[in-house]
């Protein structure tokens, strides 16, 4: 019995042996690296490394940019989206309440923005060790610092009754970055530029990487510099207006904006002849953009579309409110480029419109970032804040005649103040019809969201803010 | 029929040379104990000695036996097993057989080269015969095992032709990770994944407020031929399915197809006629006259009150376009035969089934050759091949962005517009972006697959002895699938021009070529006395896995054109999954007590290059007890009590271990930015640990009854955390957690009449799960849907997994609203054979089960669905209210799944025409549906194959109700 137990633990053995035999032969490596995507920028990145990241940085805004230019829109009754696939364009945007736990509804405006904030710190925090001269790193740095500050004034935009995390450059490991007051955020905004600005002045003639179609002429250090300037022109504006709002205008969990009448004044050092490109001479037009592409990996604007099927349509306000062009019956030369009759109208839920948009005519069509025109109206705002009412109506008259085709307001300057921001918003209106939010944002920032139109008073609401993302909420809980 | 024949008996089957002293020749012949009929394919062998012989089709066994008495066991399919002494000087003999009614001899699979039988069976393994599975014809193998299974909830995930369903085995398993069961077929692991068609480049379905592919994909086991299947084995839960490892977190499928039974060529052939028509669309509100349609239809009040002159016509735009009746053929051969040394079974498939809608409809082709040769006496070598081709022609359906998908737009078209062809050319829709009619008309979505399989297995008896037994076996397989889809949307559909870029045209190529080598060696010790049986196993498996999709989008492509490099501007995708897997096992199998006790222990180590650390093994250890109580009380037979543990693993999901940037293009530069998702080096896969008890009683020829309760309790979930923001990711990927799953099952088998001309069968089963998140080291989360006011699934410590959640309020509450899980399943299931004739149905009751149904609130949005006064303004005011919950919606059905009746003609008959049988029958599937579900039904998957997200219904394409005559001959 023993010899026969033992027979039986060595074939046993045996089998074992012979089983590790064939798995030993069959064994190969398995450290199998994913084929599919690029390691992130790293230390000692090459040049072809940088300039993949920089223009990431890039893509990863635009990322939100339509949606951004569709959903204000709608916040602000520029204009509907009244498609029946999807109710909660009517349902949320004009109703509420606005979720938060949705990046293309209630929670956007967050995410996509950070997102492109943290690619630039994947950027800034090792380009010291890039195989690119001393000069190119500063060209990255102002160029990624100038998109990080609009990408948090994008939050900002979106989030007024909030404050935001702005000391993000951490691992994901360590504690969140607390939220600031809006003032500190929009300190940190400005400082960011002028930051940029810094770098910029020290970049060279030529950046390392390009930047793309939607940057041409602002594609060395010295033009993009211009673009910085805008930005801090838009910003400082900003600023100016919401501190000058009665305290308490918007709840805010740490109060409301200080008053910043000198902002008025960087508002027009920003904007100045050798700062930033305003040109009452040159294109309304001329500016920096977002481009779309329909190539391999691109992405399309998808705000394009078919007039006649189209489901994005303009509020009836838009033309009802449009005044006809000088020595004739047409409307507003600036209406009838941006939007467009359709047949049949469209309704949804109380709301019609037969008004369609043609701003984004083609799936390549750019969106502004920053041009001209605004930087016009900007500068006649800050004349405005600064009680330069004269300049403040020429310019807004300029705009009338060159943009809209009208006549000038006869003696606009002369009116008061209110007169004349009220001219200046309306210009503001048609000008950057449909294009960042804009009406939203400004009749916010003037304390006049009670004016806007209401087509189904016990139902639509007009919000002040969208809500934070409940995801950044939940996670510091 | 049920693959009786264990390795075990395969191993004596060989023609061992023995030389024994004195030989004498026994000859004889086997027959049914009720017909006398011959029975083919037995195994007649001697007791004590590896002789033995396998009866031809007339019943006859002739073999060299040993001076002496001897004993001779006799086994074959479906028939107890017959001992039967045969004395010195007696050289033939007879031997009839008794049926195994509820097949309690079969012997079933619970290690990679091991078996025992169903009588001994430590876990409650299911085995679906041939012949429950074909009781009527069906397009892809899940639909047949509907109601089939205890412990199985198996849904399609819409009606579209050629496939795509969910086979979920004992409830929730994961979160985030796989959940298909392991699928395994003759020895080897095949692919079932679903590759997305990319119609998304139409419907815009995922640029919405769910980025999940949306594309009602078809999960490949889609292409087994279910005429091809011997047998199905579900392996449920980890106790079960341990030896397969850290794959079988879902459970295992094991898959045995038909082989050859020696005797002279057989042929079968059944050809099938027969048609599909739409179990259920959804209507629209009736306008009375034009006062109330331009209430409605404000935007378009001028055309709505031309419509509604006199009256609104009320046309049934969705009744028209899937109203169609199209012709259904299937041809289904296959020839067997053999010696005994060579078996092969050789089968053909061609088949075509038309769909409800124009230019819908799936064809298969297959061919399959099992081939079984015996080298010598110890060697043996099986040999299977198979080659499908199918079509799938799927339409356009489920959630859309673009107004292209049918039930999106149909609810804001009003019944008084008719969308019809006319002179044959498609109005163009006034109301809304699209006219689905002319949409299914010129929309090409073809699914194109072609796929080998090839399998081959050598068996080798190294040692065989008295009490001792050695065998190898290797088995090497090729499972290769090559999916094609196109999808050709023509410049002229309506909603085309609508992005700028009038036609899109898609081309995907997928494929995924899994190569399998795996190996065992089993011993078996039976001491002398026989006291007791000792099979040790042990053996590799790996498996090399290369999955590469391509995708290439074009836009712009003038009408007429076809081929995406005459689009203007193209976009591509690729994604490539090389993976490895090896998993090493050992186990130990122990019957004694006089087969009435069986022991098990085992343990599976696997690594794979998927895994944070792809060098490292995780062990997956499992055991089980069974014992067998012969008559333990008055009118019962047997009861066996058996209880299992084990471990399975679910391994994370390709890419999890990587932190890789994503990258997108802007004016012809690549730029690569920060990907959502923050990887986890360190990960590795879920453990399920499971633990069942249970007992099976067998009341005679009479009834079994087997009940089981199991508990599941998954650990390390691959759960995926939402970062803040702020940190520029999205989530993170991480093990933590803890889900448990816990629940009973029972399956009755009763034959309530057994004579002569009567044979009557009833199948019923029973089950129901309860899952539990027991923790969550991530805050509670929304899942699935699209936002929390249009129903979520919301994963949170202390509930259900697939709890439903959503408004309560207009302030926004969250509110729990129901739950996906069924309260319970049954079924019922009868075979009745009455002389010549056959009556077979099968009943499927699935009770409780909610379902977020979004398809009734888009006409209800649009004021425009059928019971819109008052229910649907109801609804729709609720919701406008802030209340979610009308459009959470029970989901019980009650569902005749199968039903056939069949009639055998005469032998005298059949043979007149040279036939030896003949049957003629007529069949159908889901030909009845009781629901109180509003939507088109409540089977239904937005997002396809889930683990938690499953029941969100978003304009899914219709079911479909079939019907076929079918003749059945054999010569």
């Amino acid at each position: 019995m023993r010899a026969h137990s033992r027979r039986i633990l060595d074939m046993k053995k045996a089998l074992i042996a012979l089983v590790a035999l064939t798995v030993g032969g069959g064994a190969c490596d398995f450290k199998i690296s994913d084929p599919n995507s690029p390691p992130s920028i790293g230390p000692n990145a090459t040049a072809a490394t940088v300039n993949s990241a920089t223009l990431g940085l890039l893509i990863a805004l635009r990322e939100d940019i339509p949606n951004w230019v569709q959903k204000s829109s709608i916040l602000g009754r520029e204009g509907y989206r009244l498609d029946t696939a999807d109710p909660r364009f009517i349902s949320e945007l004009l109703q509420g309440p606005l979720d938060p736990s949705n990046n293309a509804f209630g929670g956007g405006q967050w995410t996509r923005e950070y997102r492109t904030i943290q690619s630039g710190y994947s950027i800034l925090n090792v380009i010291g060790s890039a195989q690119i001269t001393d000069a190119q790193k500063d060209g990255v740095r102002g160029f990624v610092q100038t998109i990080q500050a609009l990408a948090f004034l994008m939050v900002l935009n979106a989030h007024i009754q909030d404050s935001i995390p702005i000391d993000v450059n951490r691992s994901i490991d360590q504690p969140l970055g607390p939220f600031v007051s809006n003032d500190s955020a929009y300190k940190h905004v400005s400082l960011k530029l002028d930051s940029a600005r810094t770098h910029l002045l020290a970049a060279g003639a030529a950046f390392v990487f390009d930047p793309g179609p939607g940057f041409t002429g602002f594609n060395t250090p010295a033009t993009f510099l211009e673009v910085n300037r805008a930005l801090k022109g838009r910003v400082m504006a900003y600023r100016a207006s919401l501190g000058a709002l009665p305290a308490g205008t918007y709840t805010s969990p740490t109060g409301s904006w200080s008053a910043c009448t000198v902002c008025w004044d960087s508002v027009i050092t920003a904007l100045s002849a050798g700062q930033s490109f305003m040109d009452t001479t040159a294109a309304l037009d001329e500016g920096a953009y977002m481009a779309f592409g329909t190539g391999n990996q691109d992405t399309p604007n998808a705000l394009s579309q078919n007039p006649q099927s189209a489901v994005n349509l303009a509020h009836p306000f838009i033309r009802d409110s449009a005044e006809t062009q000088s020595g004739s019956a047409l409307l507003d030369k600036r209406y009838l480029a941006k939007v467009t009759q359709r047949v049949p109208p469209l309704s949804l839920s109380g709301h019609t419109s037969n008004l369609s948009w043609l701003r984004y005519p083609t799936p390549i069509s750019p969106i502004p970032i920053i041009r001209n025109e605004e930087l016009i109206l900007l500068w006649a705002e800050a004349r405005l804040g600064q009680g330069n009412n004269a300049e403040a109506a020429r310019f807004v008259n300029f705009i009338r005649r060159a943009s809209g085709g009208l006549d000038s307001v006869t003696n606009l300057g002369a009116q008061p103040a209110a007169t004349i921001l009220n001219q200046l918003l309306k210009q503001r209106l048609y000008s950057l019809l449909y294009e960042n939010g804009h009406r939203w944002i400004d009749m916010r920032r003037y304390g006049k969201l009670g004016q806007i139109i209401i087509d189904v008073p016990a139902k639509d609401k007009v919000f002040s803010s969208m809500p934070v993302n409940v995801f950044e909420v939940n996670a510091r809980q | 029929m049920v693959q009786r024949l264990s390795l075990v008996s395969l191993g004596l089957s060989f023609a061992v040379g023995v030389a024994a002293a004195q030989q004498r020749p026994i000859t004889g012949k086997v027959v049914t104990a009720t017909t006398s009929e011959p029975v083919a394919g037995a195994t007649v062998s001697v007791m004590g000695t590896p002789i033995s012989a396998i009866t031809n089709d007339r019943g006859e066994f002739s073999l060299a036996g040993p001076g002496g008495a001897v004993t001779l066991s006799v086994r074959a399919v479906s028939y107890k097993r017959r001992q039967v002494t045969v004395p010195a000087d007696q050289a033939s003999v007879s031997v009839s057989l008794e049926p195994d009614v509820f097949n309690l001899e079969a012997v079933v699979v619970t290690g990679q080269a091991t078996g025992v039988e169903q009588r001994n069976l430590a876990n409650a393994v299911t085995t679906v015969p041939a012949e429950q599975l074909n009781r009527a014809p069906v397009e892809t193998i899940e639909g047949a095992l509907q109601g089939k299974i205890p412990g199985a909830l198996i849904q399609m995930n819409s009606g579209a032709p050629g496939g795509g369903g969910q086979i979920n085995l004992r409830g929730v398993t994961t979160i985030n990770g796989g959940v298909d069961p392991l699928i395994v077929v003759d020895g080897m692991v095949i692919a079932n994944d679903a590759i997305q068609s990319n119609m998304d480049a139409v419907t815009a379905a995922s640029a919405g407020g769910n980025p999940n592919p949306q594309d009602n994909a078809v999960n490949r086991i889609a292409d087994l031929n279910p005429n091809d299947i011997q047998s199905v084995e579900v392996l449920k839960g980890a106790s079960a399915a341990s030896i397969y490892g850290a794959q079988a977190a879902n459970g295992v499928i094991i898959i045995n197809t038909r082989r050859g039974q020696p005797g002279k060529p057989r042929f079968s052939v059944t050809q099938r006629f027969g048609t599909s028509s739409a179990a259920n669309t959804l209507g629209s509100r009736a306008f009375r006259d034009s006062a109330e349609a331009v209430t409605v239809f404000k935007g378009d009040s001028a055309l709505a009150g031309q419509l509604c002159r006199g009256g609104c016509p009320n046309f049934d735009n969705a009744g028209v376009l899937f109203g169609e009746h199209q012709l259904s053929v299937e041809t289904d051969a296959s020839v067997t035969g053999g010696n005994d040394q060579t078996t092969y079974f050789i089968s053909g498939l061609v088949k075509k089934d038309g769909g409800i809608a124009p230019n819908t409809g799936y064809q298969k082709q297959s061919i399959r050759a099992n081939l079984d040769q015996l080298l010598g006496s110890r060697f043996k070598v099986s040999v299977n091949l198979s080659a499908v081709h199918s079509l799938a022609q799927r339409g356009i359906s489920n959630n859309d962005n673009t107004g292209t998908s049918p039930f999106l737009v149909f609810p804001s078209t009003p019944s008084f517009v008719d969308l019809r062809a006319v002179n044959g050319v498609y109005p163009s829709n006034p109301f809304t972006t699209s006219n689905p009619l002319q949409t299914f008309a010129e929309l090409t979505n073809h699914e194109d697959v072609w796929r080998i399989l090839g399998t081959s297995t050598a068996r080798v008896d190294a040692v065989t002895t008295a009490t001792q037994r050695l065998q190898f076996t290797l088995t090497g397989g090729l499972d290769y699938f090559s999916q094609r889809n196109d999808i050709l949307s023509p410049a002229d559909l309506q909603y085309e021009p609508q992005d700028g870029q009038p036609g899109t045209v898609v081309l995907g190529k997928g494929s995924d070529l899994r190569l399998n080598l795996a190996g065992s060696a089993i011993h078996t010790y039976t001491p002398a006395s026989g006291a007791f049986q000792a099979t040790t196993s042990a053996g590799f498996q790996y498996q090399n896995k290369d999955f590469n999709r391509t995708n290439v989008v074009g836009r712009t492509i003038a009408l007429g054109l076809q081929n995406v490099s005459q689009a203007a501007s193209i976009t591509s995708q690729q994604s490539l999954q090389p993976e490895k897997n090896l998993g090493l096992y050992g186990q130990e199998e122990v019957l004694a007590a006089n087969q009435r006790l069986l022991l098990t222990a085992g343990v599976r180590a696997d690594r794979a290059s998927v895994n944070g650390d792809p060098d490292k093994y995780y062990f997956y250890p499992k055991a089980a007890i069974s014992y067998r109580f012969l008559q333990p009380l008055g009118g019962l037979d047997e009861l066996k009590l058996r209880a299992a543990w084990g471990q399975t693993g679910n391994p994370p999901l390709f890419g999890a271990r990587f932190i890789l940037d994503s990258t997108a293009a802007l004016g012809g530069q690549v730029g690569q930015l920060r990907p959502f998702r923050f990887g986890d080096t360190a990960i590795k896969p879920e453990r399920n640990t499971e633990i069942e008890a249970g007992f099976d009683a067998t009341f005679g020829q009479f009834a079994t009854l087997g009940v089981t309760v199991y508990q599941k309790t998954i650990t390390d979930l691959l759960l995926e955390q939402n970062l803040a923001p702020s940190t520029g990711y999205v989530s993170r990927i991480f093990n933590g957690g803890k889900l448990r799953n816990r629940g009973i099952e029972a399956a009755l088998q009763v034959s309530p009449v057994r004579a002569q001309d009567i044979n009557w069968i009833l199948r019923s089963t029973f089950f129901l799960t309860r899952s539990k998140v027991q923790e969550l080291p991530v805050p509670a989360y929304l899942t699935g849907g699209f936002a929390l006011s249009l129903g979520s699934y919301f994963i949170q410590e202390g509930a259900s997994a697939t709890q439903i959640v959503g408004t309560i309020d207009a302030a926004g509450t969250r509110g729990v609203l129901g739950d996906a899980n069924p309260n319970f399943q049954t079924s019922l299931s009868s075979d009745l054979d009455y002389k010549r004739f056959s009556l077979g149905f099968l009943w499927d009751w699935k009770q409780g089960g909610d379902v977020i149904n979004l398809t009734t609130l888009l006409y209800d949005a649009a004021s425009n669905s059928a019971d819109w006064i008052p229910a649907g303004q109801a609804r729709w005011n609720a919701f406008l209210g802030g209340k979610t919950q009308p459009y959470v919606e029970d989901g019980s059905y009650l569902k005749l799944r199968e039903l056939t009746v069949a009639y055998n003609l005469p032998s005298e008959t059949a043979s007149r025409f040279g036939m030896r049988t003949a049957r003629l029958s007529f069949s159908g599937r889901n030909l009845l549906r009781f629901t109180s579900y509003k939507s088109l039904d409540p089977e239904v998957s937005n997002f396809g194959n889930q683990a938690i997200i499953r029941n969100i219904d978003v304009a899914p394409f219709p079911p479909s109700r079939s019907f076929f005559f079918s003749i059945d001959l054999g010569f």
